[in-house]
């Protein structure tokens, strides 16, 4: 046999990193080509006419609450142009949470398992490892930029202009893939890194917001991946020397990624966790009790990052009820599923659909929780005490119902705070019902999320999050194409109505609630049957 | 501790079922996917037996384990513990259940401590006295995060953990890996104890002297079939018996006999393992110089290398 050679070593390992990642690498990459794909195909559809599209402009020009959301429109008169923002504003965001995720993955979930250990015992020195780790990613983002830009190609945008736009998107992936690389060599486990990252990119999310909502506050867009971006402006007036900023960021937060992995212990953070704890015995009497502790950080962070955004939202209410904006914009709104915004109620609206999609990966997030336990094999050790199967998932999914209801409520009661200090009057009980109104379809993803995990549950995360986003994207575009209202309706966000500007769907509300309901009974009877199946 | 002790309890809290089986299993049998992992499975183990189960890597003994915890649901056959079924019935029948993995797949972000206070909630009663002493008989640290100790010491917590509830059966799949031979000889003690007590232990195990040492009764796994079972006498009555013969010059080609497998043990020494009567053997030496003849039963590691190979007990390789 051959001496290992530490190349051909490092290169089995890249590729290893690579594939471990697959499918998610794939769901992404598959969402990012369709979604590129459809956008200019939506917008040429939706505004054939230069005419039609000089209406757009002018209804969405200084809109707040859209800006808040796709970043600053520059150019919406043209395909490409709108491309850049709509395509461009959307899939920084995904692409952020992407790079973050490939990151830990990479860098930090070998590790936790142990396997890590196994590696760099043998030829593959650490320094070495943290290489072939970033060579898997840059992989993995190399692959979503092709898709992104093969979408926007078939799209019908020019082959350069598409490979520029997906390479801004790309710049936030590989800047927030540093951002992963570092969160995973500061926290003390992968779950730790994910929360650290998360944070982290909610406040850069935070300064592009601010960035372009804000009057004077323009310069916070050069301090955020985001916002650079949004600088590169695509198809408008292309500033490809602003790529050195990401460029560099990437570089400096992987050299000192680098240099801490190559300084801390494996398996552990440069923020150790304490070995050491006086016994606490509270939420310990029960399995769904022991989530809920488990869970708490997490949680905590869910309610932190949602009361500062729903806070900001409220805040900003103000601006966008200013009267001035085109009765255009309703209709042209309504195209983009989006309902009215002229209004300060039309505007909660409008972002709490964003809401409904935050509870909805919440409760995604609790299904993956549930699987990982199982996964790692705890479940194992719980189930061979007698507990019973399906009260334990029952346990669970009605704590992750409990919290997600907490959440949509406590972002209801936010925003009305913001609302208020922003000097508009809404009544708290409206602003709290825009929080419930999220949670019927929340809670159908839940319990859909439930059964994926009850009859598939090596692929339940994946498939209940790739729902989830497919699902709001197609409501995003779907009526933009003109699609059959029945393959609109597909898409449980097609039946929230946007509250307050809108009344509450009661009857969608109960068939989502029903079907919810009937999914999870369901999933505890198909868990009930099934092998406890470990990693 | 004031929160531990209320929830001491006695030992058992239940009503054990007088007379049924601790464990008993029918054509137990079970597929994932092409690979039959456990081929009609037959066992029988009364109340108060320490029963050891052997078996290669992948013979089936894990899976033996996980139908009889309900974890895995049989593909034929069935599983009783203490006459419940075990996949229909599983929380009835862990009221008297107490498992250790030889993985121990805890909490990582709970202390020595917080396990054995959520596991005994779970289990509804167990034994704090005793748990304490097990806890310094072991010289466990109960503060430390399990995500901070080490492999040896996660299976101390799942083990006193285990231990601690009295429960009736044991269920055992290589509790000692990790363990230290100090603190397995703690862990043949407490195994003791619990068969004085009269608890049931299931002892699956790959440490051939640890089961001979510990087992009243033991089966032997291969393929996903239970091989042999029975006493280690009756095992050893059965078996080939060992005999060494040393001849004063090199030795000698012996004709081939029924029951008989030959072995050289070094230049003037033959090692053969015997199945049947030593006649035929004395008769072949014959005519030969034989300086020494020693005979002996097997060990168990022989009776368990003659099932590992399926060819007759050839000594150590």
């Amino acid at each position: 046999m051959a001496a290992a050679s530490p190349a051909l070593a490092r290169r089995a390992l890249t590729r290893r990193l690579f594939l471990d990642a697959r499918v998610r690498t794939l769901s992404f990459a598959a969402l990012f080509g369709l979604f590129a794909y459809l956008q200019p195909v939506a917008y040429r559809r939706g505004y054939p006419t230069p005419a039609s599209r000089a209406a757009f402009e002018h209804a969405f020009g200084d809109n707040t609450a859209v800006r808040l959301f796709y970043g600053e429109p520059r150019d919406l008169l043209t395909v490409g142009g709108y491309t850049a923002w709509r395509v461009g504003g959307t899939l920084a965001i995904v692409g952020a949470v992407f790079g973050l995720l490939a990151a830990v993955r990479a860098l930090r979930a070998e590790e936790d398992s142990g396997r890590m250990e196994l590696v760099l015992a043998g030829v593959v020195s650490r320094r070495a490892a943290f290489r072939s780790a970033t060579g898997a990613i840059a992989a993995a983002t190399a692959l979503v930029w092709l898709a992104e830009t093969l979408g926007l190609i078939v799209g019908g945008l020019p082959v350069g202009g598409a490979a520029y736009l997906a390479l801004a998107t790309a710049s936030v992936m590989a800047t927030c893939a540093g951002v992963g690389a570092l969160a995973a060599q500061v926290a003390p486990s992968r779950r730790g890194a994910l929360e650290l990252g998360g944070g982290m990119i909610a406040l850069l999310f935070l300064a592009r917001v601010v960035a372009d909502t804000a009057r004077g506050a323009g310069w916070l867009d050069w301090l955020t991946p985001l916002g650079w971006a949004e600088e590169l402006r695509p198809f408008t007036s292309p500033r490809p020397l602003v790529l050195v900023l990401p460029s560099l960021a990437t570089g400096l937060l992987l050299v000192l990624a680098a240099r801490i992995c190559s300084r801390r212990d494996v398996g552990t953070g440069l923020v150790d966790a304490r070995g050491d704890a006086r016994a606490r015995l509270r939420l310990l009497s029960s399995p769904t009790a022991h989530a809920l502790r488990e869970e708490r950080t997490s949680l905590a962070a869910w309610g932190l990052g949602i009361t500062a955004w729903s806070f900001i939202v409220g805040v900003l209410a103000k601006t966008s009820s200013s009267a001035g904006i085109s009765k255009q914009l309703d209709r042209e709104l309504g195209k983009l599923g989006s309902g009215s915004i002229t209004t300060s109620t039309g505007y909660v609206g409008f972002t709490f659909i964003f809401l409904v999609l935050t509870v909805s990966l919440f409760a995604a997030a609790q299904i993956s929780a549930a699987r990982r336990e199982e996964a790692d094999g705890q479940l194992e050790t719980l189930l061979s005490q007698p507990v019973c199967r399906r009260r334990w998932l029952a346990g669970r999914l009605a704590l992750a119902a409990g919290a997600a209801a907490a959440l949509a409520l406590l972002a209801g009661l936010t925003t009305w705070i913001g609302v208020h200090a922003g000097g508009v009057t809404l009544s708290p009980g409206t602003l709290i019902g825009s929080g419930g109104n999220c949670l019927p379809a929340a809670l159908l993803f839940l319990g859909i999320g439930s059964l994926a995990y009850a009859a598939v549950p090596r692929a339940s995360g994946w498939l209940t999050y790739g729902l989830i986003l497919g699902a709001f994207l197609w409501n995003l575009v779907a009526a933009l194409l003109g699609a059959p209202a029945w393959l609109v309706g597909l898409s449980p966000f097609a039946h929230v109505a946007p509250v307050p500007a809108e009344p509450f769907r009661a009857g969608a509300a109960v068939v989502m609630l029903a079907v919810a309901a009937c999914s999870a009974a369901f999933a505890t009877q198909i868990f009930s049957r099934r092998d406890i199946s470990a990693a | 501790m004031p929160a531990l002790d209320a929830i001491a309890g006695p030992a058992a809290a239940h009503v054990p079922i007088g007379g049924k089986a601790a464990i008993r299993t029918s054509s137990l049998t079970k597929r994932y996917g092409r690979t039959v992992a456990l081929d009609g499975l037959d066992l029988s183990v009364p109340r108060g037996e320490v029963y050891g189960y052997l078996g290669p890597n992948g013979s089936g003994k894990t899976t033996t384990i996980r139908l009889l915890l309900g974890l895995h649901r049989p593909s034929a056959g069935r599983a009783e513990v203490f006459g419940h079924d075990a996949w229909h019935d599983p929380v009835e029948a862990h009221r008297s259940v107490a498992h250790v993995s030889g993985e121990p797949l805890l909490w990582p972000a709970l202390t020595g401590r917080e396990t054995f206070e959520y596991l005994a909630r779970l289990h509804g009663g167990v034994d704090c006295a005793y748990r304490e002493t097990l806890i310094e008989r072991f010289r466990l640290d109960p503060d430390k995060k399990v995500r901070a100790l080490s492999k040896g010491s996660r299976q101390k917590v799942a083990l006193i953990a285990a231990l601690a509830t009295r429960a009736d059966l044991l269920l055992l799949d290589e509790p000692t890996s990790g363990l230290d031979p100090l603190m397995e000889a703690v862990f043949r003690d407490c195994i003791g104890e619990a068969r004085q007590r009269g608890q049931t232990v299931f002892l699956s195990s790959h440490i051939l002297s640890e089961v001979e040492a510990l087992c009243d009764r033991v089966g032997i796994l291969r393929e996903g079939r239970l091989v042999d079972e029975g006493t280690l006498r009756a095992m050893r009555r059965v078996a080939a018996q060992v005999v060494e013969v040393t001849f004063a010059h090199a030795a000698p080609q012996l004709p081939a006999l029924d029951g008989v497998h030959v072995t050289t043990a070094g230049a003037k020494a033959l090692r053969l393992a015997v199945s049947g009567p030593l006649g035929p053997v004395i008769d072949a030496l014959a005519g030969h110089e034989v300086t020494a003849l020693t005979s002996r039963e097997p060990s168990l590691e022989e009776i368990f290398l003659h099932h590992y190979d399926g060819t007759a007990a050839d000594g150590r390789r």
